[in-house]
């Protein structure tokens, strides 16, 4: 077992190729190994810091940034450090550039000289008091060095994220030198660039809306902008304002509704809302869930939304010991009973516009029966039972709408 | 499966294709694909040496050179790199452990390579003793893939003692959801990978006592598209890959009955090149052995005739398991 090794989405064709194809590869090959012999010559040397290396490695890269061994990824890691408070940017760093971001249309600007970087950041509110920061031993042409090298080689990721965004070293190689602007920067310039990232992570997510690395990035991303080395405070309110967008832009987002489930709890807990605003809030989400569900009834990501809030209701949702329900833990059981009928209700009404959809079906049976323990034994276990009369309906319809799981749906007719 | 034997010709398992088309991968050093992927030639092989054991071929590569091959890439830390000249890797180490429980060969470890204990302690080292996951290597991101490979390749190696696992599956636990599954960290939203890591880290770690089985099976029985194939999260695309994520996790709990065989048999089946062997991710794309090797763990789990018995577990034949950790298990 190992990591994604295989190729997704490319259509078969004949795998056998012309002379010429054939020479065409060849070629390459020998460019390709070529570089890598290079490399491991001059990397016997030890010598990271040597602008020639530095370069077959971004050019290796380029071609192949799944190359994770020293003479890669490493090797561009180390030669950075290397060039940290150097004067060697000039040269080396300019090449680089040239190399990677020179043929790419979607690069962004970046600052060709030191003139243009002192002007990126004088622009910025506070870029006197940067200059003063930068503290004992390292001057204002320091920091804009390190700045200008750090800034670099995010850029250099850049296009390569966008040809390849799922490869892992890049990510790699793009938080360590992010982590290098929190250790060098004064804490505003290091907030600048971590801003920066939360806005790339935007577009990417505007690009691929379910991209779950995408979404993992932007939680640890908030993680770093609210917390104390970077002089942040909480962004809950916001990044669930952001969730509320998304799924405005597209219900059938489950990433979306996954991250706000995420950020529910803590929003409520940041507000101070007392049981009576957690109900309200509830409400409002139930509200937004069913909404949705009038439009979309076959949506798997609003009835997992619908499970999640049903989640904080029902009292057999645990893990181990722990009880999932954060939104409004101080439910009374009549509170979550009350809840569950209505919900039930109107799920029910969803059936006098859609008859074939299994999900309504589903929702209906577990709801009731988890009702039905709740009334019978006061919250805490279900008791095995009969179906209902209408819950066998339920049950019958789903195994003709759904024969598939027909040997989920047999069990179920067994355990209740 | 009983109307399997009525299918046509280009729906039955085309054995001596893949066992010709696994055997050829190593003869593609003309090709420009085959240097970019040096990179997973480790796990390459082990994809490709257990899909041969599978299809009752475990002698179509030469065991000798496999031996060999896999102890030249062991570097003085114990860890195994992806191909001489690489650097060593958890993933990389773990396929190597594989290949050697697939040849009977982990003895070579002691004999000709740099031992046992010193490959178990590379894996070990890379465990952050204050959360309990597992980075890739010196310098990586952790990960439950990680987590998974040290605990696969330790136990095979019988030095899960090494590790702390409590502190493991403490950390898998942070990362479950409402609806059964587990995400990538504490706070991600279920993924069929990340959910077949946890599991089989949770059977090895003796604590699927975590698991909600219920709510999960749910959740993984949904993964079925009406195509027959598996996706790997709600409102995804189906992908052959998912016949061994999510069937592997069902097999774990005892739950793949509640998915139609006969239709992830079918649309597997339709994934095949017939002619030049391989099986890809979507009927009519381009083949890889990854896929080939998961195509065939999902047909195995089925229960497809002339196929050994995967473990869902190791990701090894349930024959190899037997004879590495005994019949007990």
């Amino acid at each position: 077992m190992a990591s994604a090794g295989g190729s997704h989405g490319i259509a078969r064709t004949a795998r056998r190729r012309t002379d010429e194809q054939r020479q065409q590869d060849l070629d390459r090959i020998a460019k390709y190994r070529g570089l890598e012999d290079q490399i491991r010559e001059q990397a016997k040397a030890h010598d990271y810091a040597s602008p020639a290396l530095f370069d077959l490695t971004t050019r290796l890269l380029r071609l192949n940034p799944e190359y994770y061994t020293t003479a890669a990824w490493v090797m561009a890691l180390e030669g950075v450090a290397e060039y940290i408070s150097e004067r060697h940017y000039e040269t080396a760093f300019r090449r680089l550039l040239a190399l990677v971001l020179g043929c790419d249309p979607a690069r962004p600007k970046v600052p060709a000289t030191y003139e243009e970087w002192a002007e990126w950041y004088n622009n910025h509110d506070e870029s006197t008091k940067i200059l003063e920061d930068a503290g004992a031993g390292r001057n204002s042409k320091n920091v804009a060095n390190d700045a200008s090298v750090l800034q670099s080689e995010l850029a250099f990721t850049i296009p390569l994220l966008i040809e390849f965004p799922k490869c892992y070293w890049i990510w790699n190689h793009r938080s360590y030198i992010l982590s290098l602007c929190i250790e060098l920067l004064p804490v505003s310039l290091a907030r600048e660039v971590w801003t920066a990232e939360l806005g790339l992570v935007t577009k990417m997510l505007t690009k691929d809306r379910r991209n779950f690395h995408a979404w993992s990035y932007r939680r640890r991303v908030v993680a770093r902008l609210e917390s104390d080395v970077l002089d942040g405070k909480s962004m809950a309110e916001q990044e669930f304002m952001y969730t509320t967008k998304m799924v405005n832009q597209d219900l059938s987002n489950f990433s979306a509704w996954h991250n706000r489930s995420q950020l529910a709890p803590r929003v409520l807990d940041e507000r101070k809302a007392d049981h009576v605003a957690r109900k309200v809030f509830m409400e409002a989400e139930l509200n937004l869930a069913r909404e949705a569900l009038n439009v979309g009834p076959d949506d798997q990501s609003l009835w997992y939304y619908h499970q999640f809030l049903m989640s904080q209701i029902l009292p057999e949702y645990k893990c181990g010991a722990r009880s999932w329900s954060r939104i409004a833990p101080d439910l009374t059981l009549e509170e979550r009973t009350d809840y569950v009928k209505r919900e039930i209700e109107e799920i029910r009404d969803l059936l006098e516009d859609y008859k074939d959809v299994k999900w309504i079906y589903e929702a209906l049976l577990e709801y009731s029966i988890a009702l039905d323990g709740m009334c019978k034994d006061k919250g805490t276990t279900r008791p095995k039972q009969e179906l209902t009369e209408e819950a066998q309906t339920w049950l019958e319809t789903l195994r003709q709408l759904d024969p598939l799981r027909k040997g989920r749906w047999d069990d179920f007719a067994q355990t209740g | 499966m009983s109307d399997l034997h009525k299918l046509p010709d280009e729906l039955q398992l085309a054995t001596a294709a893949h066992v010709k088309y696994i055997q050829g991968l190593d003869t593609k050093k003309d090709q420009y694909e085959y240097w970019l992927t040096e990179h997973l030639r480790m796990n390459g092989l082990y994809w490709g040496l257990t899909a041969l054991h599978l299809l009752r071929h475990p002698d179509a590569l030469p065991r000798d050179e496999t031996i060999d091959f896999v102890l030249s890439c062991q570097h003085e830390n114990g860890g195994f790199g992806a191909a001489p000249g690489h650097d060593a890797h958890m993933l990389s180490t773990v396929s190597a452990v594989q290949i050697l429980a697939l040849v009977d060969g982990l003895d070579e470890l002691d004999r000709r390579g740099k031992g046992k204990a010193t490959t178990g302690k590379f894996m070990a080292d890379l465990q952050n003793p204050e959360t309990g996951t597992f980075a890739g290597d010196e310098w990586g991101e952790e990960d439950t893939r990680f987590l998974y490979g040290a605990l696969n390749a330790l136990s095979l190696l019988g030095l899960l003692n090494l590790v702390d696992l409590d502190k493991a599956v403490e950390h898998i636990v942070a990362c479950a959801n409402f609806d059964g599954g587990y995400g990538l960290t504490p706070g991600a939203e279920s993924h069929s990978g990340q959910i077949f890591t946890c599991l089989a880290a949770l059977t090895i770690a003796g604590r699927m006592d975590t698991v909600d089985v219920d709510k999960l099976g749910r959740w993984l029985s949904e993964r079925q598209l009406p195509n027959g194939g598996l996706n790997g999260r709600p409102e995804k695309d189906e992908d052959v890959c998912y016949s061994w994520w999510v069937l592997s996790s069902l097999a774990m709990i005892d739950r793949i009955h509640w998915i139609d065989r006969d239709a992830l048999i079918k649309f597997i089946l339709r994934c095949q090149d017939t002619e030049l062997g391989g099986i890809s991710d979507r009927p009519g794309n381009m083949v890889d052995v990854w896929h080939t090797l998961f195509g065939l763990t999902g047909l195995s789990h089925l229960g497809y005739p002339g196929l050994d018995t995967i473990d869902p577990v190791y990701c090894l034949p349930k024959s190899t398991l037997d004879r590495v950790l005994g019949t007990q298990r």
